[in-house]
């Protein structure tokens, strides 16, 4: 048993243990803002432990090879570790003000990641299927951990009840695979021809059914919305960047490894599905004025995009996947603490709150402008690179329509993108003004947002930096 | 057409069509349920049946098949623990919104739209 | 070892204002002494990272043959690979000293300059990134740096001539000049696509074998049309006529940035592509004589408009012209080395000028007619002294630096073609009269009665001394050091004086200067007079040839027509489609919003109505698999 190979995983559990351990030690009254700083600091550990775990060789695995750490899965954890650590930085005053359970909303927001580093690994059902409940269950809790609001109930029996039932599908989609093929691991499910039996394809989509609604596709989004808006802010920006990449993680690891025979089968319902999403997403968009739930929306979008990268099914098409998923992690986390301050200081995140933002907090106005256009894929920042990307993998395999859907619905995104700069950028009527609070921007969001900016901004000038390390990602991949 | 000495066969020798169709039975009845049942703690109820006949599923298959490995069982104990906990939480859940609304009644939550 | 390093990092010399542009942006934007500091600090830090290059470039083995390359992977899209690195050799340091020295006195000058306008910060942000985008160019291993940063230079530009975007017609300004040299760098890129179909790359090192041997290959029919398409971004970029009309109300921003923009970067910028692509350019001659001939006819054109214009800026404004034209001239006729020496010394003695004009603009309250001021001589003796020797440097006196320079040019010339060597020769007689004319008319006479005019204060006043000397000592440095021998194309050029040529441009200069005291100070003929004989080509002068005149005409026909017809199209058929999106977004979103009724029954609704079609379009695909393989499965 190679127990280096799970190091990140046992180091996550190991962490939340402590957390757990460190909130029962601490008087209820008292700040649990150490608590935070604890978990930050576990987590920056463990994210310079997992650069060192990059290798050129055979890949570590564990569990007879049903646990798999190569560089994909490094990369996939990677990116979990800095979207939660960063989340974790912003919200320290959100946590603090509004949420009743402090110390256990943090041993979630780990448990949770340990669900996605584990599913990144995942190589078989089982371990899959481990790995997502683990972070969904958590995420149920997570969404309704703001005890005062009642949206924040609401979100999480709907994400509960239609999360459960797409288990439910999964589940048996996944059981006629095994009945199928005879097995669960992805490397013997991918050599058995029974797969084209109509239980075997019947269970092939059931399966791919259930990331579509981690992945929030159309018409599988209808949870997404609400949640998103109901969900406490910190928890939605992780659902917008952390569940939804780790659902992409183990898809792409299960429609490349353990389906690759049914290719024909799924690449055109994958290539129609990104279309609507990017299509509909968009749409929907338009007419909202709750930030957050346009976020949803421009995310069931944004899984759109992802999954061009997915349609192209070659190393070209999954760096630019890998490469998306990275920058919209940093774009999230720009957008998200922006919303997370406002929605402590203004009680909501609605298109009022932020109106004339710029002039009470314009530091916060110009990272939101910043994080919506790498959305948006405006040059010169992150996204549209990540979108260039996208589009010429997808072309180069043929699929020239896709990538053309993908353009024109970029370019109507920008307009309610543009929408919130807009509102954010004018002058205040006296009325609206006598409305508008002050906004106090902590030091730790100040960081935070600095961080994704550079980030959106560096990765846009020179995506070549990421770009190396998702080529090292891929390399080891399907070996 | 199949003689009645056959058909006298198929109903008495239980195979795996049989559980098959147990499980799909159940899955639809659960599912059934899911639609038109008001209550949260009924709800919950119909989605416990759904994994349940999952469950049936991976069994009836792992002990049809040839190979002699048991991930099928394996994976229907964790389905089981996974379905616990979700319940668990649903029912949390159910306090809490009987708490902020005074009733499960699932069509009452509908303050998030549009 | 040092020589190395320097090396190694000259990556940071554009880095380093860059990071003084996000610094100030992002912080310290509100507070004026703060920025400054910033800016000037970052500028001198790169200014001495210039200073090691250029000592590591002369002490080493470096030459124009043989560059210093560094670059790394940008990015990476199917089989293009484009670089980003810095590539030194003779020519970039020469123009990095040039410009890190010339906007670090002009950010020093700005401290005075700016000392009451509540947007300094804003103003030594956009310096920095101006000076940070044309150091970027400068050091540019290839077309598709070169070209990110030429338009990040026109970025700045914009910014910069519209800082007072309160007034109406700084905005015009603004926009003119973005969208002129917009016109010009689309030609730009077309040239640099070309080149990356043609040859797969865009680096110069890589170009500098491959152009040689495809014009041997399949002639120069091709690369002819590559090579105008290039030479128009310069066009645009270096103001040369047809597309020069934006320069002169470049002046709408503040003098500061003329200064920057007239010397240092921007125009020079064209020169310079045309300098670092001379590997293409000089082995095409025909584009050789048109860059010849449209950079004569400029020089002349531009000074026989600066004779008879009255603002003091605008007249600097169209020297500059004129001396650009020289520069292309020098290009087009073979020689690098001249074009390049006229460069640097004009980088310095035009940066001296508009800084003097700076200075007398603020001391004059903001009037900017020469025939308004008088006698400053007195009143701003060190404006007057250091404007003099501008005055002399740019009309080519020996010692001066211009003398030098001009002379090398007009040597080029004249070994090539006669006629170009005659209008450089006219031209440089213009360009000494309109100089002296200004120099008198501002600095001698009698001061009108209320002049306000005082001498300026120590931030304005040591930027000028020391460009002064670098005015008076540059063309000496760069004849007597050799600067033939370390910037040139091909073989390394002996420079040796003609005494002829120079001798004739000398004795012409100081003719016209001697006529310019005549006219307006010792008033032996009244200008008034003189430009009544010369009535219609005063008037013409006076108007620019009705350049812009003629421009609005030809944008009132041809692109008002367009537009109407356009607008007719748009009234009726756009926006008809866009009202059909509108609607039926509205009528998806209606239907949305009837599923998305937060009913969450409904919602497990859709999901299995998505379920149970995704599962019978995979029975109709396996029913197809097996009628496919005929039961033999």
């Amino acid at each position: 048993m190679n127990f280096l190979a799970i190091g990140t995983e046992i180091a996550i559990a190991l962490l939340m243990l402590i957390v757990l351990a460190a909130d029962l030690l601490l008087p209820k009254d008292v700040s649990h803002r150490r608590i935070g700083v604890i978990s930050m600091v576990g987590l920056a550990v463990i994210l310079v432990y997992t650069f060192g775990q990059y290798h050129i060789g055979a890949s570590p695995t564990f569990f007879g090879g049903l646990f798999f750490v190569d560089n994909y899965a490094l990369f996939f954890k990677q990116l979990f570790i800095i979207g939660m650590l960063f989340t974790i930085l912003f919200s320290l005053e959100y946590t603090e003000k509004l949420l009743r359970y402090r110390g256990e909303f943090y041993v979630l927001l780990l448990s949770a990641l340990l669900g996605m580093c584990v599913m990144a690994s995942a190589n078989d059902f089982i371990t899959t299927f481990v790995g997502l409940e683990l972070m969904t269950v958590s995420f149920y809790i997570l969404v309704g951990a703001r005890m005062t609001s009642e949206d924040s109930s609401e979100a999480a029996v709907k994400y509960l009840i239609v999360g459960a039932a797409s288990t439910a599908v999964m589940l048996y989609g996944m059981s006629l695979v095994y009945g199928a093929a005879g097995s669960l691991v992805f490397s013997e499910v991918c050599r058995n021809i029974h797969l084209f039996y109509a239980a075997g394809l019947a269970g092939v989509i059931m399966v791919i059914i259930g990331f579509f609604f981690k992945l929030s596709v159309i018409p599988f989004h209808m949870w997404a919305p609400d949640v998103y808006q109901g969900a406490p802010t910190p928890v939605t920006a992780l659902l917008a960047m952390g569940s939804k990449a780790a659902g992409i993680a183990v898809f792409m690891r299960i429609l490349y490894t353990a389906f690759p025979i049914l290719g024909n089968f799924w690449l055109p319902l994958l290539a129609g599905f990104a279309a609507l999403c990017m299509i509909g997403g968009n749409i929907m968009a338009i007419r909202q004025t709750d930030i957050k739930r346009m976020l949803a929306y421009s995310s069931i979008a944004q899984a759109g995009y992802m999954m061009v990268g997915m349609a192209a099914a070659d190393l070209a098409g999954m760096k630019a996947v890998l490469f998306y998923a990275m920058l919209y992690v940093f774009a999230n986390l720009g957008a998200f603490a922006v919303l997370t301050v406002i929605d402590t200081e203004r009680g909501g995140t609605s298109r009022r709150d932020i109106t004339g933002l710029a002039q009470a907090a314009p530091l916060l106005a110009a990272v939101m402008t910043i994080s919506l256009l790498s959305m948006a894929g405006i040059p010169p920042t992150a996204g549209f690179a990540g979108k260039l990307y996208l589009f010429t993998a997808v072309v180069e395999r043929g699929y020239l329509w896709l990538a053309f859907v993908g353009f024109v619905m970029s370019m109507i995104s920008v307009y309610y993108y543009l929408m919130v700069a807009k509102a954010m950028y004018r002058d205040l009527t006296p009325e609206e003004a006598e409305y508008a609070a002050p906004v106090y921007v902590p030091l730790t969001v100040r960081a935070a947002v600095l961080v994704s900016v550079f980030a959106t901004l560096g990765l846009g000038i020179c995506p070549e930096w990421l770009a190396s390390l998702t080529n090292a990602a891929v390399q080891t991949f399907m070996r | 057409m199949i003689s009645f000495v056959e058909m006298m066969h198929l109903a008495l020798h239980v195979g795996l069509p049989h559980f098959l169709l147990l499980s799909a039975v159940l899955f639809a009845i659960g599912l059934f349920g899911l639609f038109t049942k008001k209550g949260i703690i009924a709800v919950l109820m119909c989605i416990e049946l759904m994994l349940n006949a999952v469950n049936i599923n991976f069994i009836a298959f792992n002990h049809y098949m040839p190979a002699t490995d048991l991930s099928g069982q394996l994976m229907a104990l964790f389905s089981i623990a996974v379905a616990a906990a979700e319940v668990a939480i649903g029912l949390a859940l159910a306090f809490r919104i009987y708490h902020d609304h005074h009733t499960v009644n699932v069509d009452d939550l509908n303050h998030l739209k549009g | 070892m040092f020589s190395d390093f320097m090396l190694t990092h000259a990556w940071l010399i554009p880095l380093l204002p860059a990071l003084a542009f996000l610094w100030i942006g992002f912080f310290t934007r509100l507070h004026k002494k703060r920025s400054a500091a910033i800016a000037i600090t970052m500028s001198s830090l790169s200014f001495l990272l210039a200073c090691g290059v250029t000592w590591a470039v002369l002490s080493g083995p470096i030459t124009m043959e043989t560059p210093f390359v560094q670059k790394t992977l940008w990015f990476e899209i199917g089989s293009v690979r484009i670089f980003m690195g810095s590539l030194v050799d003779p020519l970039t340091a020469m123009m990095l000293m040039v410009v890190t020295m010339v906007s670090l006195l002009v950010q020093i000058y700005s401290v005075g300059y700016m000392a009451h306008d509540p947007g300094a910060g804003r103003f030594f942000a956009f310096l920095s990134l101006f000076a940070a985008s044309m150091l970027g160019l400068v050091i540019a291993v290839n077309f598709a740096q070169l070209y990110v940063f030429w338009e990040l230079v026109g970025l700045c530009s914009y910014l910069l001539i519209g800082f007072y975007y309160d007034k109406v017609s700084a905005r015009e300004a603004a926009k003119k000049a973005f969208i002129t040299t917009r016109i010009g760098d689309f030609g730009l890129l077309l040239g640099i696509l070309l080149l990356q179909i043609t040859f797969g790359t865009l680096d110069f090192q890589e170009l500098k074998v491959l152009v040689p041997a495809y014009i041997w290959i399949s002639g120069t029919s091709f690369m002819t049309i590559v090579g105008l398409l290039l030479f128009i971004g310069p066009i645009g970029k270096s103001g040369q006529f047809p597309l020069h009309v934006w320069l002169p109300d470049a002046m709408e921003g503040p003098t500061p940035v003329s200064a920057l923009i007239h010397a240092a970067t921007m125009v020079v910028a064209g020169v310079y592509l045309v300098g670092r692509a001379y590997f293409i350019f000089s082995a095409l001659p025909v584009v050789m004589n048109v860059i010849a001939w449209l950079g004569g006819f400029t020089a002349f054109f531009a000074a026989t408009i600066a004779l008879t214009q009255r603002p003091i800026k605008r007249i600097l404004a169209y020297s500059t012209i004129s001396q650009l034209g020289y520069m292309m001239l020098a290009l087009g006729v073979g020689s690098l080395t001249a074009s390049m020496f006229h460069l640097m010394t004009h980088a310095f003695f035009k940066a001296l000028l508009f800084l003097c004009a700076g200075a007398v603009i603020e001391a004059m309250q903001d009037e900017a007619d020469i025939f308004k001021m008088g006698g400053l001589r007195k009143k701003m003796p060190v404006t007057f002294a250091a404007m003099t020797i501008g005055v002399l440097a740019i009309s080519g006196l020996p010692p001066f630096a211009g003398f030098f320079s001009k002379d090398e040019i007009l040597g080029a010339a004249a070994a090539v073609s006669t006629p170009l060597y005659l209008l450089g020769t006219l031209t440089a007689f213009l360009t000494a009269f309109y100089m002296a004319r200004l120099l008198f008319v501002t600095f001698f006479g009698e001061a009108s009665p209320g002049c306000p005019a005082t001498e300026t204060n120590a931030f304005m006043r040591w930027p000028l001394i020391v460009l002064a000397v670098l005015s008076c000592v540059s063309g000496l440095w760069g004849h007597f050091a050799g600067f033939g021998e370390w910037v040139y194309f091909g073989a390394a050029e002996e420079t040796g004086i003609d005494w002829v040529i120079a001798g004739t441009s000398t004795v012409l200069s100081l003719v016209a200067i001697g006529l310019a005291y005549e006219i307006y100070v010792a008033k032996r003929w009244s200008a008034y007079e003189i430009s009544q004989r010369f009535g219609v080509l005063y008037t013409l002068s006076f108007n620019k040839y009705y350049i812009d005149e003629f421009y609005t005409l030809l944008r009132r026909t041809f692109c008002d027509g367009l537009g109407r017809i356009l607008y007719w199209i748009d009234l009726h058929v756009i926006d008809g489609i866009v009202n059909g999106l509108a609607r039926l977004v509205g009528v998806l979103s209606t239907i949305f919003t009837f599923l998305q009724n937060g009913q969450v029954q409904r919602y497990v609704a859709v999901f299995y109505g998505g379920v149970i079609v995704l599962v019978a379009y995979s029975l109709f695909y396996a029913y197809k698999v097996l009628t496919l393989l005929g039961g033999a499965f």
